[in-house]
């Protein structure tokens, strides 16, 4: 792929970001109700008083000018003052977003290793029993709601079986100094052993809740384009070739077959993204998508609102580095 | 001479749609499935009458009930009862009636306003093109559930306000889908020919363009409406969605979370019923699509 | 002197399953192939002539079984072979070329990796070990890139197949064929995909090979114009059967069945420029409801109610078959 492509794509980004952030935006702008109030509160305030909060805040500007400054904002890192914390938004959010992305990253791992492998099996043994196990399986998985499958998964496995931890990141009695704030690493910088296994246990049912649906979509897409590729002539080309059916197996077919999977990866990722609200707040993993949840409920608007910013960016480039991964991946496209 | 027509399918003369309903009659799966939409849709719309119980009637004495094969159920409350006494069956027979609704509400207007918006893209392109397809690029840019959210949040909860929050979101797919299959259907002949004897651009699009379209978007809607249901639970589970007491499966399943220790009943019977219905809409959905869009089927 | 027969197929039948049930493409096909020869198989799609060669060569799709019949090559019987005997004949003893190169590449693997598997997979006079393993591979790539007319075979062997024209690609599939000297091979449609002008080209460079490595060659094409210019025997497939077969010039000259008629006629030929083509009316029938009657009778000008009975394949003259019951009128 030559640079000047690249940029071009990555330019093509910028309306898409604008317009993401204006919908952000709007969000907080159209929501009923007076900032000014919400952040008085209770408290009794002269006319003055909010006259004056309402100018440092900037809502006596025109709407388009409050976009214009929310956006140089935005792009410094200022998403203003979580009224709740009363520290900057995204100062909280900052601490928050480790224990999400560590989240995300072994549900995406679960994902991978459970659907690849059962996709292609699955292709290979095309209408054999295995075969619709693994499509009954990822029927359910796409069908479940992920908030019952979390459930389902805390009254099995953590109250009946006592396998693993109901909620939280770590018990209390491990005490894990943070170096890069992704539990799994600081244990094993410490050579806390103990403690990384510990952290595993607390890990493995939220990253299971919210690694099992894309494990079905994924592990689809893999069965679909195996048996497409399986189908193809180069396929048919290698065996009058007379290779050795491990070679077309791993060599020409499961590599073009993956493409499409890695890239479904990546957009699905994004997904995942949204289904940390609700995964977290089951197994009160202390990350942004809870952070978010109980801001709502504390109407703490300006958190919600660099939150759902923070996701949307983070997804439309997950969307990008999808795209540029499905290009490099396939020598025919060219960009 | 005779020429002989080779047909594709089954019985040669036969419409193609009853062709169609034929492949998908055969697929036992996919029957059986559709029998269990139409049974849960039958249960939302009789509620009144086959609901044992007033859902909201709440009586303490009846709190954490087990359902009737466990000890302390009794046949009056089968499924058993919620924390504050309530008849878990008729909630769930009532919590249909939201499921249903706001599933089909929002897949309606998220079709039809997807069908405008994509055929004016498709057929009309320009600046309306450009537009739209912008408008689309930017939605597509949220995760469904933070937008969804955020949009809750910042509304505030009840019935329309979901509806709502998803259609914004929602028509994006079928709209993609119909400017996608619009693109392709400009260039082929039946478009031309009623281009070339004069027809309007509205005549055109609604009249040729759509009637040959509509069976992909109508497969489209089906699947979507599966998903539509979880994210209207998954709202009213986070507390976003139909404000109590309106019996919703999502804020069932949430209202059992803080029993599972000793009442496990509460959450699962809601949740299984949530699965069992998307599944449902699920399979049959593929089997409509094997049928009815053969490009699709595998 | 009578050349050593090389392949020899009888009586074969391959059948599909198929959502609306078994469809026999292949019904009951003989042929004998000597050394050196070429062969033309000609017909419609969906006479079954790719099927016929998918099933000597093992590669009948997962859906399809070979019901009964014989299939020797020298000698040896590939439907008693196990699956890694038969993988051993394949490249290395009876190759196959595809209709599109474009497709038949696998388009994320170089050039030099798709012409080295094949030798991994079948040399075993290459030097065990690595250096000296990897320069013989790569020098006979070399060679068999300069054989199929490909300018700077060195630089182009660390090409994509997509980086190639239309032509190229087909001689690079070509060279991969021919890595390991076969001694037959199946070239399936190998111009249909190409410019007219880059198909006389492919084929003169194929029949160039054939001589100079001694090789047989079966061309499969739907064009007889081929088959005039490079076969020494015509064989003409029909919804699943042979129905005739003889050496190319009596073939065109004086063909003995009405679909071969009908097949000539349907040729464009310079000479006639300005009149119209002769399509074949109707279509190749539908496998699954065939019955006892002469298969082309629908479509036939000469049928006769006589039609309506089983035909058999008969020798009129050695060498010479066909499966028509006027074979005699329409001479």
């Amino acid at each position: 792929m030559n640079p000047a492509k690249f940029f071009q794509r990555l330019l093509q980004l910028a309306p898409v970001l604008l317009g993401v952030s204006f919908i952000a935006f709007m969000m907080l702008a159209m929501t009923p109700g007076d900032p000014v109030a919400l952040i008085i509160g209770e408290h009794a305030a002269t006319p003055e008083q909010i006259e004056t909060l309402r100018r440092d805040l900037g809502l006596n500007q025109p709407l388009l000018q409050r976009f214009a400054s929310f956006l140089a904002d935005a792009v410094t890192g200022n998403f203003g003052t979580s009224f709740y914390h009363r520290r900057p938004v995204a100062e909280v959010i900052g601490e928050r977003l480790p224990a999400t992305i560590e989240l995300s990253l072994v549900a995406l791992i679960v994902a991978l290793v459970t659907s690849i492998p059962l996709g292609v099996l699955a292709a290979i043994r095309k209408n054999t029993i295995f075969d619709r196990i693994a499509t009954l399986f990822s029927l359910v998985g796409v069908s479940m709601p992920g908030f019952w499958l979390g459930i389902l998964l805390i009254m099995i496995f953590a109250v009946n079986l006592q396998l693993f931890p109901v909620a939280g990141r770590i018990g209390f009695s491990h005490e894990v100094d943070p170096i890069t704030g992704f539990m799994l690493i600081d244990t094993l910088l410490h050579r806390n052993f103990a403690a990384f296994g510990e952290t595993l246990r607390y890990i493995a049912l939220p990253a299971v809740t919210l690694g099992l649906p894309m494990a079905a979509i994924l592990m689809r897409v893999t069965r679909t384009s195996m048996l497409e590729v399986l189908q193809q002539d180069y396929v048919t080309f290698a065996n009058a070739k007379g290779l050795k059916p491990r070679r077309i197996f791993f060599r020409h077919a499961l590599k073009n077959a993956l493409i499409p999977t890695v890239s479904v990866a990546a957009i699905e990722t994004g997904s995942l993204l949204g289904g940390n609200m609700i995964v977290e707040t089951i197994f009160g993993w202390p990350g942004l998508g809870r952070l978010v949840v109980e801001s709502i409920f504390v109407r703490n608007y300006p958190l919600v609102q660099a939150a759902v910013l923070l996701y949307a960016v983070t997804y439309v480039l997950l969307n990008f580095i999808a795209d540029i991964l499905y290009t490099l991946l396939n020598p025919r496209v060219k960009l | 001479m005779t020429v002989i027509a080779s047909s594709t399918a089954g019985a040669p003369g036969l419409p193609i749609w009853r062709q169609n309903l034929r492949v998908f009659c055969a697929n036992k799966s996919a029957l059986f499935a559709s029998a269990v939409v139409v049974l849960f849709v039958a249960m939302a719309i009789i509620a009144p009458i086959i609901a044992p119980h007033d859902p909201n009637d709440t009586d303490l004495f009846r709190r954490l009930q087990p359902p009737v094969w466990k000890e302390g159920g009794d046949w009056a409350y089968i499924l058993g009862c919620d924390a504050l006494g309530r008849d878990i069956l008729s909630r769930l027979i009532y919590g249909s009636r939201i499921s249903i609704f706001i599933g089909a509400a929002v897949v309606l207007f998220a079709t039809v306003i997807g069908i405008l918006a994509g055929l004016a893209a498709g057929y009309l392109r320009g600046w309306v093109d450009v537009v739209i397809s912008r408008i689309v690029d930017i939605l597509l840019g949220f995760p469904y559930l933070i937008f969804a959210i955020g949009l809750m949040a910042m509304m505030g909860p009840g019935l329309v306000n979901i509806v709502l929050a998803l259609v914004y979101k929602e028509w994006v797919i079928p709209c993609r889908v119909v400017r996608g299959e619009t693109l392709a259907a400009r260039e082929q002949e039946y478009v031309e020919a009623a281009r070339a004897v004069g027809a309007s651009s509205g005549h055109i699009m609604l009249r040729e363009i759509l009637p040959n379209i509509l069976s992909a978007v109508t497969v489209i809607s089906t699947v979507r409406m599966a998903n539509v249901i979880i994210m209207e639970a998954s709202l009213s589970f986070l507390g976003l969605g139909v404000q109590p007491p309106t019996a919703s499966w999502g804020e069932m399943v949430a209202g059992g979370r803080e029993f599972i220790m000793e009442a496990w009943w509460v959450s699962t019977f809601p949740g299984l019923a949530i699965l069992a219905l998307v599944l449902a809409i699920n399979v049959a959905s593929q089997g409509l699509r094997d049928a009815f869009d053969p490009r699709f089927a595998e | 002197m009578k050349k050593r027969v090389l392949l020899e197929v009888n009586a074969l039948k391959t059948t599909f399953s198929t959502r609306a049930g078994p469809v026999t493409a292949v019904d009951g096909v003989s042929l004998t192939l000597n050394e050196g020869e070429c062969l033309g198989v000609v017909g419609e799609s969906g006479s079954g002539k790719s099927v016929t060669f998918a099933s000597v060569m093992g590669l009948v799709r997962a859906n399809g079984r070979i019901e009964e019949g014989e299939i020797r090559f020298m000698g040896r019987d590939l439907r008693a072979m196990s699956a890694e005997e038969l993988r051993l004949v394949r490249g290395r003893e009876i190759a196959m070329t595809m209709q599109d190169a474009l497709t038949a590449l696998n388009p994320s693997l170089r050039i030099d990796e798709q012409l080295a598997e094949m030798m991994e997979a079948h040399l075993d006079d290459l030097p065990v070990f690595g250096p000296a393993r990897k320069r013989a591979i790569r020098d006979r790539s070399v060679e068999m890139l300069r054989l199929v007319g490909i300018p700077s075979p060195e630089a182009r062997l660390q090409q994509y197949p997509h980086e190639f024209s239309g032509g190229m690609r087909q001689r690079i599939m070509i060279a991969i064929a021919l890595a390991c000297r076969p001694k037959l091979l199946i070239a399936d449609e190998p111009t249909t995909a190409l410019d007219v002008t880059i198909q006389a080209q492919v084929l003169d460079l194929i029949s160039d090979l054939r001589r100079e490595l001694g090789m047989s060659v079966v061309f499969i094409t739907h064009d007889l114009g081929i088959v005039a210019e490079h076969c020494d025997r015509v064989m003409v497939m029909y919804a699943g059967q042979v129905v005739e077969e003889g050496e190319t010039s009596e073939i065109i000259e004086q063909c003995r069945h009405p679909y071969t008629r009908a097949l000539l006629a349907s040729i464009p030929r310079p000479e006639l420029r300005g009149q119209s083509l002769n399509p074949i009316p109707g279509n190749v029938p539908d496998l699954r409801d065939v019955t006892n009657e002469c298969r082309f009778r629908s479509r036939c000008a000469y049928a006769v109610p006589a039609c309506s009975r089983p035909v058999m394949m008969r020798e009129i003259a050695p060498g010479r078959k066909t499966r028509c019951i006027r074979d005699g009128e329409l001479a």
